[in-house]
Protein backbone atom coordinates (compact mmCIF):
# COMPACT_ATOMS: atom_id res chain seq x y z
CA UNK A 1 0.00 0.00 0.00
CA UNK A 2 2.75 2.39 0.97
CA UNK A 3 4.56 1.61 -2.24
CA UNK A 4 1.39 2.33 -4.13
CA UNK A 5 1.03 5.72 -2.42
CA UNK A 6 4.65 6.53 -3.11
CA UNK A 7 4.06 5.74 -6.72
CA UNK A 8 1.10 8.09 -6.85
CA UNK A 9 3.01 10.75 -4.99
CA UNK A 10 5.93 10.64 -7.39
CA UNK A 11 3.44 10.83 -10.20
CA UNK A 12 1.94 14.00 -8.81
CA UNK A 13 5.40 15.46 -8.31
CA UNK A 14 6.28 14.68 -11.86
CA UNK A 15 3.13 16.35 -12.99
CA UNK A 16 3.92 19.39 -10.88
CA UNK A 17 7.41 19.70 -12.29
CA UNK A 18 5.92 19.61 -15.74
CA UNK A 19 3.66 22.47 -14.82
CA UNK A 20 6.58 24.67 -13.82
CA UNK A 21 8.47 23.66 -16.92
CA UNK A 22 5.64 24.85 -19.10
CA UNK A 23 5.44 28.27 -17.46
CA UNK A 24 9.21 28.65 -17.79
CA UNK A 25 9.00 27.87 -21.48
CA UNK A 26 6.34 30.49 -21.73
CA UNK A 27 8.55 33.31 -20.39
CA UNK A 28 10.96 32.37 -23.06
CA UNK A 29 8.25 32.83 -25.67
CA UNK A 30 7.07 36.17 -24.38
CA UNK A 31 10.44 37.68 -25.18
CA UNK A 32 9.97 36.55 -28.75
CA UNK A 33 6.75 38.46 -29.16
CA UNK A 34 7.35 41.37 -26.85
CA UNK A 35 8.82 43.46 -29.59
CA UNK A 36 8.18 47.09 -30.38
CA UNK A 37 4.61 46.31 -31.20
CA UNK A 38 3.74 45.15 -27.77
CA UNK A 39 6.06 46.83 -25.35
CA UNK A 40 4.19 49.88 -24.14
CA UNK A 41 3.16 50.62 -27.67
CA UNK A 42 3.48 54.33 -28.42
CA UNK A 43 0.35 55.20 -30.28
CA UNK A 44 -0.50 58.82 -29.49
CA UNK A 45 -2.96 59.08 -32.36
CA UNK A 46 -4.80 55.87 -31.52
CA UNK A 47 -8.28 57.38 -31.23
CA UNK A 48 -7.87 59.45 -34.41
CA UNK A 49 -6.36 56.41 -36.13
CA UNK A 50 -9.21 54.23 -35.06
CA UNK A 51 -11.86 56.54 -36.49
CA UNK A 52 -9.83 57.09 -39.66
CA UNK A 53 -9.61 53.30 -40.08
CA UNK A 54 -13.39 53.12 -39.86
CA UNK A 55 -13.70 56.00 -42.32
CA UNK A 56 -11.32 54.39 -44.81
CA UNK A 57 -13.08 51.08 -44.42
CA UNK A 58 -16.46 52.63 -45.23
CA UNK A 59 -14.97 54.62 -48.08
CA UNK A 60 -13.56 51.41 -49.50
CA UNK A 61 -16.67 49.29 -49.02
CA UNK A 62 -19.28 51.83 -50.10
CA UNK A 63 -17.52 54.01 -52.66
CA UNK A 64 -14.27 52.64 -54.02
CA UNK A 65 -15.23 48.97 -54.21
CA UNK A 66 -18.58 49.44 -55.98
CA UNK A 67 -16.95 51.90 -58.38
CA UNK A 68 -14.14 49.47 -59.13
CA UNK A 69 -16.62 46.62 -59.58
CA UNK A 70 -18.71 48.67 -61.99
CA UNK A 71 -15.57 49.64 -63.87
CA UNK A 72 -14.44 46.00 -63.99
CA UNK A 73 -17.82 45.07 -65.43
CA UNK A 74 -17.29 47.40 -68.39
CA UNK A 75 -13.55 47.09 -68.96
CA UNK A 76 -12.18 43.60 -69.69
CA UNK A 77 -9.48 42.26 -67.42
CA UNK A 78 -6.85 42.22 -70.14
CA UNK A 79 -7.25 45.95 -70.69
CA UNK A 80 -7.16 46.61 -66.97
CA UNK A 81 -3.96 44.60 -66.66
CA UNK A 82 -2.50 46.67 -69.49
CA UNK A 83 -3.44 49.91 -67.79
CA UNK A 84 -1.96 48.65 -64.54
CA UNK A 85 1.29 47.81 -66.37
CA UNK A 86 1.29 51.25 -67.97
CA UNK A 87 1.10 53.03 -64.61
CA UNK A 88 3.60 50.64 -63.10
CA UNK A 89 6.05 51.52 -65.81
CA UNK A 90 5.39 55.20 -65.25
CA UNK A 91 6.27 54.86 -61.59
CA UNK A 92 9.75 53.72 -62.57
CA UNK A 93 11.49 56.86 -61.17
CA UNK A 94 10.43 55.98 -57.61
CA UNK A 95 11.79 52.44 -57.84
CA UNK A 96 14.93 53.57 -59.65
CA UNK A 97 15.77 56.31 -57.14
CA UNK A 98 15.12 54.18 -54.08
CA UNK A 99 17.03 51.15 -55.28
CA UNK A 100 19.89 53.51 -56.04
CA UNK A 101 19.65 55.16 -52.62
CA UNK A 102 19.80 51.72 -51.01
CA UNK A 103 22.83 50.88 -53.15
CA UNK A 104 21.04 47.91 -54.70
CA UNK A 105 22.86 48.31 -57.99
CA UNK A 106 21.74 45.06 -59.55
CA UNK A 107 18.12 46.09 -58.98
CA UNK A 108 18.87 49.53 -60.45
CA UNK A 109 20.18 47.82 -63.55
CA UNK A 110 17.16 45.52 -63.80
CA UNK A 111 14.76 48.39 -63.26
CA UNK A 112 16.42 50.36 -66.06
CA UNK A 113 16.26 47.36 -68.36
CA UNK A 114 12.60 46.91 -67.54
CA UNK A 115 11.84 50.55 -68.21
CA UNK A 116 13.60 50.53 -71.56
CA UNK A 117 12.15 47.24 -72.77
CA UNK A 118 8.60 47.90 -71.59
CA UNK A 119 8.47 51.52 -72.77
CA UNK A 120 9.51 50.56 -76.27
CA UNK A 121 8.66 46.99 -77.19
CA UNK A 122 6.04 46.82 -74.46
CA UNK A 123 4.29 49.78 -76.14
CA UNK A 124 4.51 52.55 -73.52
CA UNK A 125 4.52 49.97 -70.80
CA UNK A 126 1.12 48.44 -71.53
CA UNK A 127 2.78 45.07 -71.72
CA UNK A 128 5.26 43.87 -69.15
CA UNK A 129 7.49 42.12 -71.68
CA UNK A 130 10.50 42.25 -69.39
CA UNK A 131 8.73 39.95 -66.94
CA UNK A 132 6.82 37.88 -69.49
CA UNK A 133 9.72 37.14 -71.80
CA UNK A 134 12.83 37.68 -69.74
CA UNK A 135 11.56 37.14 -66.18
CA UNK A 136 12.97 40.45 -65.03
CA UNK A 137 10.76 41.45 -62.14
CA UNK A 138 10.12 44.88 -60.68
CA UNK A 139 11.92 45.73 -57.44
CA UNK A 140 9.45 47.75 -55.46
CA UNK A 141 11.21 50.14 -53.16
CA UNK A 142 9.93 53.40 -51.77
CA UNK A 143 11.47 56.18 -49.74
CA UNK A 144 9.93 54.90 -46.50
CA UNK A 145 11.82 51.64 -47.06
CA UNK A 146 14.98 53.56 -47.93
CA UNK A 147 14.78 55.49 -44.66
CA UNK A 148 14.19 52.23 -42.81
CA UNK A 149 17.13 50.69 -44.62
CA UNK A 150 19.35 53.37 -43.08
CA UNK A 151 18.09 52.57 -39.63
CA UNK A 152 15.41 55.20 -39.19
CA UNK A 153 12.69 53.91 -36.88
CA UNK A 154 9.06 53.86 -37.93
CA UNK A 155 7.83 56.41 -35.39
CA UNK A 156 4.21 56.25 -34.33
CA UNK A 157 1.44 54.90 -36.49
CA UNK A 158 -0.67 57.30 -38.58
CA UNK A 159 -3.69 56.28 -40.59
CA UNK A 160 -4.00 58.57 -43.60
CA UNK A 161 -7.34 59.47 -45.10
CA UNK A 162 -7.97 57.38 -48.26
CA UNK A 163 -4.40 56.08 -48.33
CA UNK A 164 -4.66 53.92 -45.23
CA UNK A 165 -2.07 52.81 -42.65
CA UNK A 166 1.25 54.63 -42.44
CA UNK A 167 3.70 55.90 -39.86
CA UNK A 168 5.92 58.94 -39.40
CA UNK A 169 8.80 57.48 -41.39
CA UNK A 170 6.63 56.29 -44.25
CA UNK A 171 4.75 59.59 -44.34
CA UNK A 172 8.04 61.44 -44.81
CA UNK A 173 8.94 58.87 -47.45
CA UNK A 174 5.60 59.27 -49.15
CA UNK A 175 6.02 63.01 -49.60
CA UNK A 176 9.42 62.41 -51.20
CA UNK A 177 8.02 59.75 -53.50
CA UNK A 178 5.15 62.03 -54.50
CA UNK A 179 7.73 64.45 -55.84
CA UNK A 180 9.09 61.68 -58.08
CA UNK A 181 5.67 60.43 -59.08
CA UNK A 182 4.94 61.40 -62.71
CA UNK A 183 1.18 61.37 -62.21
CA UNK A 184 1.34 64.13 -59.63
CA UNK A 185 1.48 67.81 -60.53
CA UNK A 186 3.84 70.25 -58.81
CA UNK A 187 4.24 73.78 -60.02
CA UNK A 188 7.71 73.96 -58.55
CA UNK A 189 8.77 70.84 -60.45
CA UNK A 190 10.41 71.49 -63.79
CA UNK A 191 9.08 68.41 -65.44
CA UNK A 192 5.37 67.73 -65.28
CA UNK A 193 3.64 65.09 -67.36
CA UNK A 194 0.23 66.50 -66.57
CA UNK A 195 -0.91 70.07 -67.05
CA UNK A 196 -2.54 70.88 -63.74
CA UNK A 197 -3.75 69.74 -60.34
CA UNK A 198 -7.15 68.63 -61.68
CA UNK A 199 -5.61 66.36 -64.26
CA UNK A 200 -3.32 64.88 -61.64
CA UNK A 201 -6.24 64.19 -59.35
CA UNK A 202 -8.31 62.61 -62.12
CA UNK A 203 -5.36 60.44 -63.20
CA UNK A 204 -4.72 59.30 -59.64
CA UNK A 205 -8.39 58.45 -59.21
CA UNK A 206 -8.37 56.45 -62.43
CA UNK A 207 -5.16 54.69 -61.40
CA UNK A 208 -6.68 53.83 -58.02
CA UNK A 209 -9.94 52.51 -59.47
CA UNK A 210 -8.05 50.40 -62.02
CA UNK A 211 -5.74 48.95 -59.36
CA UNK A 212 -8.63 48.26 -57.01
CA UNK A 213 -10.56 46.50 -59.76
CA UNK A 214 -7.75 43.96 -60.04
CA UNK A 215 -7.68 43.24 -56.31
CA UNK A 216 -11.27 43.85 -55.40
CA UNK A 217 -11.85 41.02 -52.95
CA UNK A 218 -8.48 40.98 -51.25
CA UNK A 219 -9.12 43.61 -48.60
CA UNK A 220 -12.55 42.22 -47.77
CA UNK A 221 -11.06 38.75 -47.48
CA UNK A 222 -8.24 39.97 -45.28
CA UNK A 223 -10.58 41.89 -43.04
CA UNK A 224 -12.48 38.72 -42.15
CA UNK A 225 -9.60 37.67 -39.93
CA UNK A 226 -9.79 40.82 -37.87
CA UNK A 227 -11.32 40.72 -34.43
CA UNK A 228 -10.74 44.45 -34.11
CA UNK A 229 -9.95 46.26 -37.31
CA UNK A 230 -7.61 49.06 -36.22
CA UNK A 231 -5.03 47.06 -34.20
CA UNK A 232 -5.28 44.31 -36.81
CA UNK A 233 -4.41 46.65 -39.68
CA UNK A 234 -1.73 48.41 -37.63
CA UNK A 235 -0.02 45.16 -36.72
CA UNK A 236 -0.22 43.88 -40.28
CA UNK A 237 1.12 47.09 -41.77
CA UNK A 238 4.04 47.52 -39.37
CA UNK A 239 5.14 43.85 -39.61
CA UNK A 240 4.92 43.85 -43.36
CA UNK A 241 6.86 47.09 -43.70
CA UNK A 242 9.57 45.76 -41.40
CA UNK A 243 9.85 42.67 -43.53
CA UNK A 244 10.05 44.71 -46.74
CA UNK A 245 12.77 46.93 -45.31
CA UNK A 246 14.90 43.93 -44.37
CA UNK A 247 14.51 42.26 -47.74
CA UNK B 1 -8.94 5.72 -0.72
CA UNK B 2 -11.35 6.69 -3.40
CA UNK B 3 -9.41 9.86 -3.85
CA UNK B 4 -6.09 8.06 -4.32
CA UNK B 5 -7.59 5.84 -6.95
CA UNK B 6 -8.87 8.88 -8.72
CA UNK B 7 -5.39 10.38 -8.66
CA UNK B 8 -3.95 7.16 -9.86
CA UNK B 9 -6.33 7.01 -12.76
CA UNK B 10 -5.57 10.60 -13.55
CA UNK B 11 -1.89 9.85 -13.56
CA UNK B 12 -2.30 6.82 -15.76
CA UNK B 13 -4.44 8.67 -18.24
CA UNK B 14 -1.98 11.52 -18.25
CA UNK B 15 1.03 9.35 -18.85
CA UNK B 16 -0.85 7.40 -21.43
CA UNK B 17 -1.66 10.66 -23.11
CA UNK B 18 1.99 11.55 -23.15
CA UNK B 19 3.33 8.22 -24.38
CA UNK B 20 0.57 8.02 -26.88
CA UNK B 21 1.53 11.42 -28.14
CA UNK B 22 5.22 10.67 -28.38
CA UNK B 23 4.42 7.89 -30.83
CA UNK B 24 3.78 10.65 -33.31
CA UNK B 25 6.63 12.84 -32.17
CA UNK B 26 8.45 14.73 -34.85
CA UNK B 27 12.15 14.38 -34.41
CA UNK B 28 14.40 17.23 -35.30
CA UNK B 29 16.09 15.62 -38.27
CA UNK B 30 12.75 14.56 -39.64
CA UNK B 31 10.97 17.90 -39.59
CA UNK B 32 11.63 18.70 -43.23
CA UNK B 33 10.64 15.26 -44.49
CA UNK B 34 7.64 15.13 -42.18
CA UNK B 35 6.44 18.55 -43.27
CA UNK B 36 7.00 17.74 -46.92
CA UNK B 37 4.80 14.65 -46.54
CA UNK B 38 2.15 16.72 -44.80
CA UNK B 39 2.30 19.49 -47.36
CA UNK B 40 1.98 16.98 -50.19
CA UNK B 41 -0.92 15.31 -48.44
CA UNK B 42 -2.61 18.65 -47.81
CA UNK B 43 -2.09 19.68 -51.43
CA UNK B 44 -3.71 16.45 -52.63
CA UNK B 45 -6.70 17.11 -50.40
CA UNK B 46 -6.94 20.71 -51.57
CA UNK B 47 -6.86 19.66 -55.21
CA UNK B 48 -9.47 16.94 -54.79
CA UNK B 49 -12.44 18.33 -56.64
CA UNK B 50 -14.74 15.59 -55.41
CA UNK B 51 -14.56 16.73 -51.81
CA UNK B 52 -16.88 19.32 -50.33
CA UNK B 53 -15.38 22.25 -48.49
CA UNK B 54 -16.22 20.92 -45.04
CA UNK B 55 -14.90 17.45 -45.92
CA UNK B 56 -11.68 19.04 -47.10
CA UNK B 57 -11.21 21.03 -43.96
CA UNK B 58 -12.02 18.03 -41.79
CA UNK B 59 -9.30 16.01 -43.47
CA UNK B 60 -6.86 18.91 -43.33
CA UNK B 61 -7.48 19.56 -39.66
CA UNK B 62 -6.54 15.96 -38.87
CA UNK B 63 -3.09 16.76 -40.24
CA UNK B 64 -2.87 20.15 -38.55
CA UNK B 65 -3.99 18.86 -35.16
CA UNK B 66 -0.93 16.65 -34.90
CA UNK B 67 1.58 19.42 -35.63
CA UNK B 68 0.06 22.62 -34.21
CA UNK B 69 0.10 23.34 -30.50
CA UNK B 70 -3.18 25.26 -30.28
CA UNK B 71 -3.02 25.56 -26.51
CA UNK B 72 0.34 27.27 -26.62
CA UNK B 73 -0.80 29.44 -29.52
CA UNK B 74 -3.79 30.58 -27.52
CA UNK B 75 -1.58 31.29 -24.53
CA UNK B 76 0.93 33.25 -26.59
CA UNK B 77 -1.71 35.28 -28.35
CA UNK B 78 -2.97 36.43 -24.98
CA UNK B 79 0.46 36.90 -23.38
CA UNK B 80 1.55 35.05 -20.26
CA UNK B 81 0.62 37.87 -17.90
CA UNK B 82 -3.01 37.95 -18.95
CA UNK B 83 -3.08 34.15 -19.21
CA UNK B 84 -1.96 33.68 -15.61
CA UNK B 85 -4.79 35.91 -14.40
CA UNK B 86 -7.37 33.46 -15.72
CA UNK B 87 -8.62 30.39 -13.92
CA UNK B 88 -8.35 27.01 -15.61
CA UNK B 89 -11.89 26.94 -16.95
CA UNK B 90 -11.51 30.37 -18.56
CA UNK B 91 -8.17 29.29 -20.04
CA UNK B 92 -9.84 26.26 -21.52
CA UNK B 93 -12.73 28.23 -22.90
CA UNK B 94 -10.41 30.76 -24.46
CA UNK B 95 -8.18 28.06 -25.97
CA UNK B 96 -11.16 26.34 -27.49
CA UNK B 97 -12.54 29.54 -28.98
CA UNK B 98 -9.14 30.54 -30.26
CA UNK B 99 -8.61 27.21 -31.97
CA UNK B 100 -12.03 27.51 -33.58
CA UNK B 101 -11.21 31.03 -34.74
CA UNK B 102 -7.97 29.87 -36.35
CA UNK B 103 -9.71 27.02 -38.10
CA UNK B 104 -12.58 29.16 -39.28
CA UNK B 105 -10.18 31.71 -40.65
CA UNK B 106 -8.38 28.93 -42.51
CA UNK B 107 -11.61 27.47 -43.86
CA UNK B 108 -12.64 30.85 -45.21
CA UNK B 109 -9.55 30.81 -47.35
CA UNK B 110 -10.08 27.39 -48.91
CA UNK B 111 -11.95 28.90 -51.83
CA UNK B 112 -8.92 30.97 -52.70
CA UNK B 113 -6.87 27.88 -53.42
CA UNK B 114 -6.22 27.23 -57.09
CA UNK B 115 -3.02 25.48 -58.01
CA UNK B 116 -0.44 26.91 -55.65
CA UNK B 117 2.53 24.79 -54.72
CA UNK B 118 4.44 24.91 -51.47
CA UNK B 119 8.10 23.92 -51.39
CA UNK B 120 10.41 23.74 -48.41
CA UNK B 121 13.32 26.11 -48.78
CA UNK B 122 15.26 26.14 -45.59
CA UNK B 123 15.39 24.78 -42.06
CA UNK B 124 17.10 26.97 -39.54
CA UNK B 125 17.77 26.11 -35.92
CA UNK B 126 17.37 29.40 -34.08
CA UNK B 127 18.30 27.88 -30.72
CA UNK B 128 18.05 24.57 -28.87
CA UNK B 129 14.31 24.67 -28.68
CA UNK B 130 13.36 26.60 -31.81
CA UNK B 131 13.38 25.75 -35.48
CA UNK B 132 12.17 27.91 -38.33
CA UNK B 133 11.08 26.12 -41.47
CA UNK B 134 10.95 28.48 -44.44
CA UNK B 135 8.67 27.50 -47.28
CA UNK B 136 7.78 29.17 -50.54
CA UNK B 137 4.28 29.28 -51.86
CA UNK B 138 4.36 29.58 -55.63
CA UNK B 139 1.48 31.09 -57.50
CA UNK B 140 1.98 31.64 -61.22
CA UNK B 141 5.37 33.32 -61.23
CA UNK B 142 5.01 34.94 -57.82
CA UNK B 143 6.67 33.56 -54.71
CA UNK B 144 5.37 34.12 -51.19
CA UNK B 145 7.37 33.27 -48.10
CA UNK B 146 5.75 31.33 -45.27
CA UNK B 147 7.73 30.42 -42.17
CA UNK B 148 6.56 27.70 -39.81
CA UNK B 149 7.95 28.20 -36.32
CA UNK B 150 8.53 25.03 -34.29
CA UNK B 151 9.45 24.64 -30.65
CA UNK B 152 10.61 21.59 -28.76
CA UNK B 153 8.29 20.69 -25.93
CA UNK B 154 9.22 18.76 -22.82
CA UNK B 155 8.58 15.43 -24.52
CA UNK B 156 11.07 16.35 -27.23
CA UNK B 157 8.33 16.74 -29.79
CA UNK B 158 8.58 19.54 -32.26
CA UNK B 159 5.35 21.44 -32.64
CA UNK B 160 4.30 24.57 -34.49
CA UNK B 161 3.52 27.60 -32.33
CA UNK B 162 3.38 30.35 -34.95
CA UNK B 163 3.24 30.90 -38.69
CA UNK B 164 4.80 33.88 -40.37
CA UNK B 165 3.22 34.90 -43.66
CA UNK B 166 5.14 37.50 -45.67
CA UNK B 167 6.65 38.80 -42.46
CA UNK B 168 3.35 38.93 -40.60
CA UNK B 169 3.20 36.67 -37.56
CA UNK B 170 -0.23 35.25 -36.91
CA UNK B 171 0.30 35.17 -33.17
CA UNK B 172 1.61 38.74 -33.11
CA UNK B 173 -1.43 39.93 -35.02
CA UNK B 174 -3.80 38.33 -32.52
CA UNK B 175 -1.67 39.49 -29.62
CA UNK B 176 -1.88 43.11 -30.71
CA UNK B 177 -5.63 42.89 -31.13
CA UNK B 178 -6.25 41.12 -27.83
CA UNK B 179 -4.03 43.58 -25.99
CA UNK B 180 -5.93 46.46 -27.56
CA UNK B 181 -9.31 45.02 -26.65
CA UNK B 182 -8.24 44.23 -23.08
CA UNK B 183 -7.03 47.76 -22.38
CA UNK B 184 -10.57 48.98 -22.84
CA UNK B 185 -12.80 46.05 -22.14
CA UNK B 186 -13.07 43.11 -19.72
CA UNK B 187 -12.01 39.59 -20.66
CA UNK B 188 -15.62 38.47 -21.03
CA UNK B 189 -16.03 40.91 -23.89
CA UNK B 190 -13.04 39.38 -25.67
CA UNK B 191 -14.60 35.93 -25.39
CA UNK B 192 -17.79 37.34 -26.82
CA UNK B 193 -15.94 38.84 -29.77
CA UNK B 194 -14.26 35.50 -30.43
CA UNK B 195 -17.62 33.77 -30.40
CA UNK B 196 -19.11 36.12 -32.95
CA UNK B 197 -19.29 34.70 -36.41
CA UNK B 198 -17.67 36.97 -38.98
CA UNK B 199 -20.04 39.81 -39.62
CA UNK B 200 -18.58 40.59 -42.98
CA UNK B 201 -18.87 37.09 -44.39
CA UNK B 202 -20.75 37.44 -47.63
CA UNK B 203 -23.68 35.10 -47.90
CA UNK B 204 -23.25 34.19 -51.51
CA UNK B 205 -20.06 32.12 -51.32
Amino acid sequence: MRLFLAFIFSGILLFASEMTASSYANDDFDAEFNDTQNKELFDPLSSYNESMTTFNDSFYEYILKPTAEGYAFIVPQQARNGISNFFDNLLFPIRFANNLLQLKFFNVLEESERFMINSTMGILGFRDLADEELSIKAHDEDLGQTLGYYGIGSGFHIVLPFLGPSNVRDLVGLSGDMWLNPINYFEARHLNLLKNQEQALATTAFFTINETSLHVKEYTQLKKDAIKLYPFMRSLYESRRNKLIHE
Amino acid sequence: MNKTIKHFLLFISLSFGITNHSLYAIEENKISAFMQTNIDLATTILRDKKLYKNEKSEKLFVIFDSIFDYTLMAQLSLGSKQWSLLDASKQNEFTKLFEEKLKLSYMNKLDLYTDEKIVIKNLEKIKDTRIHLTTHLMKNSEVYEIIYKFYKNKNNDWLIYDVDILGVSIIQTYRTQFADILTKEPFEKLLEKLKQPDEETPKKQ
